[in-house]
């Protein structure tokens, strides 16, 4: 059922379909404004009524006084109207007055106006006033009328006495009894509407404070790291929303089974490829060894490098998966004396180095100055400084130096590698930041597979540090890791 | 000496059975667990190299087996998998080495053959190391280059032993004095050693062992190194 486009701009603009807090705003408050109204309507009509009974008081009493100034006297009537009266009677300075006295009903006798009778009266109720509006000349009056008994006919004989009755009438015109209602409307409307306004601002705070668990909950979800699963945080929170961060935490815990399955089944896979590797690898040492034919030992070199290449790629994949953030997201952590890890590997590696043909060497720490530890994995920690220097003896070339060194800067640690040979080529400035990039090699020789500084910034990443490389003049490259130094608490 | 290797995967211990062959040992090869436990009760072995990853009855569970009834036996476990845990859980079970593959061959035969060597009484010392022109008499604490001897002091003999023991591998200068102190002969004639004095030590010997074939290297930062010099034949 599709709504046609004009109906669906409407409501998109009114509803507020994309804000919770307009769609809400709406709800509270035009009913209000239909209430206030309403409230209005009532009131002024209220305010008239009472107006009315005002006005029609003191009507009632002028006609009353009316009505004593005629007397019946015998057959007769008298009047005793003086000018005085009259003119206290019309004297007001805002509306008109008229008067009417006619006996029977309807046959003027006295006053200085006709005046309408009372509409819808066959039997009137004597000596009970009658209260009803009128127009005279377009002029809109309201009427005060009274039947007053004035005697019985004394008839002739055998017919029925009948009442006579007087009807006195006095009108006035609208003005001060409109100006009273308004005064009333006024009196009571403006502090309703002030009431309104107050209202809509406390409506106003109050969504925003009812809304606001959601606002936290968005919070919490947008400022986590991409690869963050951890499950939301929903203390303290409504029912409601709640409901929707389990139901957001039951999302995640699927995610992150869904990716430790996957994880799990890479490593598995590369695990079982190290053994038909391992296969390959004898055979073929075992062929070179018992070749003769220069040819072949040729192409046997070359089936060994693949394989001793494959293999490399393998364990590298696997020290990947290894250093990527755990899905579960915990690391256990120990305290790593990095000078010590790094004059460690460095001396593991002088035999690989002088094979080829790099000076390999740590430098001195300034005398007195303490070893530089961290809080972090220490696995982890010596794969990515393994890597470093795997990729210094693989690239600096022969007869270069190679140089570790370690040293505390303000709340950081850093292990720098560097060394003098070729660099990486001067003319691609971005080359310093790709060669980080995975399976990412800047030379094709050698028997790198691409990852091994992949790993390096994976690892890095992970302890909340960095890993850089920049160029060292007059040639050469210096791969620097730095780690925060987290004991500093 | 007898071997068993307990591998599945037929191409990679029909290498390795070659190999060791090659080598000088004598090799049984058991395809998965249940053989490999069955040769271990039916002949006496002097090593063996077991896979994790065998059939029917997996490695840990042969080696656990194994430990009850042959405790002594020297076991080196080989394993694709290189995890901290499965390091743990192989050494826990008993294994008394653990090497991932792949692997070169001169590394998991020089393991074994330290293995060996832990378990059985030490050779007569008849056979002297050499290394370049130098020759080297432990027993008798006698350094001979082309046969003529070298003169070296306690603490000159204390450094150049353990510079072959560590024979291109990186030695620390708090090693040296370690094996300083540990010798009493050294103490007691001469004066205490303080650092600065391995330096001295270090250039004492290098003009000893001139001629030799035979050189130390300075590691930046590390320590030293002793090797065969390139050109030195023998």
């Amino acid at each position: 059922m599709s709504r046609p486009p004009w109906l669906q701009r409407t409501l998109a603009a009114t509803v507020g379909t994309r804000s919770l807090h307009r769609q809400l705003l709406l709800w509270l408050l035009l009913p209000q404004l239909v209430l206030w109204l309403a409230a209005a309507f009532v009131t002024f009509n209220v305010a008239q009524r009472y107006a009315n009974r005002g006005v029609d008081a003191s009507l009632l009493q002028a006609t009353r006084a009316l009505s004593r100034q005629v007397k019946p006297i015998g057959n007769g009537l008298f009047i005793d109207f003086p000018r005085a009266a009259q003119d206290i009677i019309e004297a007001d300075p805002d509306d008109r007055v008229y008067y009417m006295v006619s006996t029977p009903p309807g046959q003027f006798i006295l006053g200085n106006r006709q005046l309408p009778l009372p509409p819808d009266v066959h039997t009137p109720r004597l000596n009970e006033p009658y209260f009803y509006d009128a127009q005279i000349d377009r002029l809109r009056i309201r009427l005060a009328a009274l039947y007053v008994p004035i005697g019985e006919t004394t008839g002739e004989p055998g017919e029925p006495r009948t009442r006579q009755v007087m009807l006195v009438q006095i009108a006035r015109s609208q003005a001060s009894r409109d100006e009273l209602a308004q005064a009333i409307l006024m009196d009571t409307v403006l502090p309703l509407s002030g009431l309104i306004v107050l209202m809509t601002m406390i409506v106003w705070a109050g969504i925003r404070a009812g809304l606001a668990p959601l606002a936290r909950l968005r919070a919490q979800v947008e400022n986590r790291a991409p690869n963050d699963l951890t499950p939301l945080q929903p203390q303290a929170a409504p029912q409601e929303v709640r409901s929707l961060a389990t139901a957001v935490n039951q999302l995640l815990a699927a995610v992150q089974e869904s990716v430790a399955a996957q994880r799990r089944f890479i490593s598995n896979a590369a695990h079982q490829l190290r053994t038909p590797l391992a296969g390959l690898k004898s055979q073929t040492e075992i062929a070179m060894e018992a070749n003769h034919d220069p040819a072949l030992a040729a192409r046997l070199r070359l089936v060994h490098e693949s394989a001793v290449r494959g293999a490399h790629l393998v364990s590298q994949l696997l020290t990947l998966t290894r250093a990527e953030p755990e899905a579960a997201g915990t690391l256990p952590l120990q305290r790593v004396d990095l000078s010590a890890l790094a004059a460690e590997l460095a001396s593991e590696n002088v035999p690989r180095a002088l094979q080829a043909g790099i000076d390999l060497g740590v430098e001195d720490a300034p005398t007195g100055a303490p070893p530089v530890q961290v809080l972090g994995n220490a696995a982890l920690l010596r794969e990515a400084v393994a890597n470093l220097v795997d990729n210094a003896i693989r690239y600096a070339g022969r007869g270069a130096e190679v140089t570790l060194s370690v040293h505390a800067a303000g709340d950081q640690a850093v292990l720098e590698v560097a060394d003098n040979g070729p660099g990486l080529n001067p003319a691609s400035p971005d080359l310093h930041e790709a060669i980080f990039g995975r399976f990412f090699r800047a030379t094709h020789e050698g028997s790198g597979c691409g990852l091994g500084l992949a790993i390096v910034r994976e690892i890095a990443t992970r302890h909340g540090g960095l890993a850089r490389a920049e160029a060292v003049a007059p040639h050469g490259l210096r791969l620097r890791l730095q780690l925060p130094n987290r004991l500093i608490n | 000496m007898r071997l068993l290797l307990a591998e599945d995967d037929a191409i990679l211990a029909d290498a390795l059975v070659a190999q060791f062959e090659h080598a000088g040992f004598a090799v049984e090869h058991a395809p998965n667990g249940a053989v490999a436990e069955y040769l271990l009760g039916k002949h006496d072995f002097d090593a063996a190299v077991l896979d994790i990853g065998l059939p029917m009855v997996d490695g840990l569970t042969v080696l656990k087996n194994a430990r009850i009834t042959k405790p002594a036996l020297p076991v080196l476990v080989l394993t694709a998998l290189d995890g901290l845990d499965d390091r743990v859980a192989g050494l826990n079970a008993g294994a008394d080495d653990y090497l991932t593959k792949p692997f070169d061959f001169p590394e998991l035969e020089a393991r074994i053959r330290a293995l060996l060597r832990r378990t059985r009484p030490q050779q007569p010392a008849g056979a002297a190391p050499e290394v370049g022109r130098l020759s080297f008499d432990r027993e008798a604490r006698r350094a001979l280059i082309d046969g003529a001897p070298v003169d070296l002091s306690p603490r000159e003999w204390d450094l150049l032993d353990l510079l072959l023991t560590h024979r291109n591998r990186v030695v620390h200068k708090e090693q040296i004095t370690q094996t300083w102190l540990a010798d009493r002969a050294a103490d007691n004639s001469e004066a205490p050693a303080a650092v600065g004095m391995i330096e001295v030590y270090i250039h004492r010997l290098r003009r000893k062992l001139e001629g030799s074939g035979v050189s130390i290297r300075t590691v930046r930062g590390l320590g030293y190194l002793l090797e065969a010099e390139a050109h030195a034949g023998r």
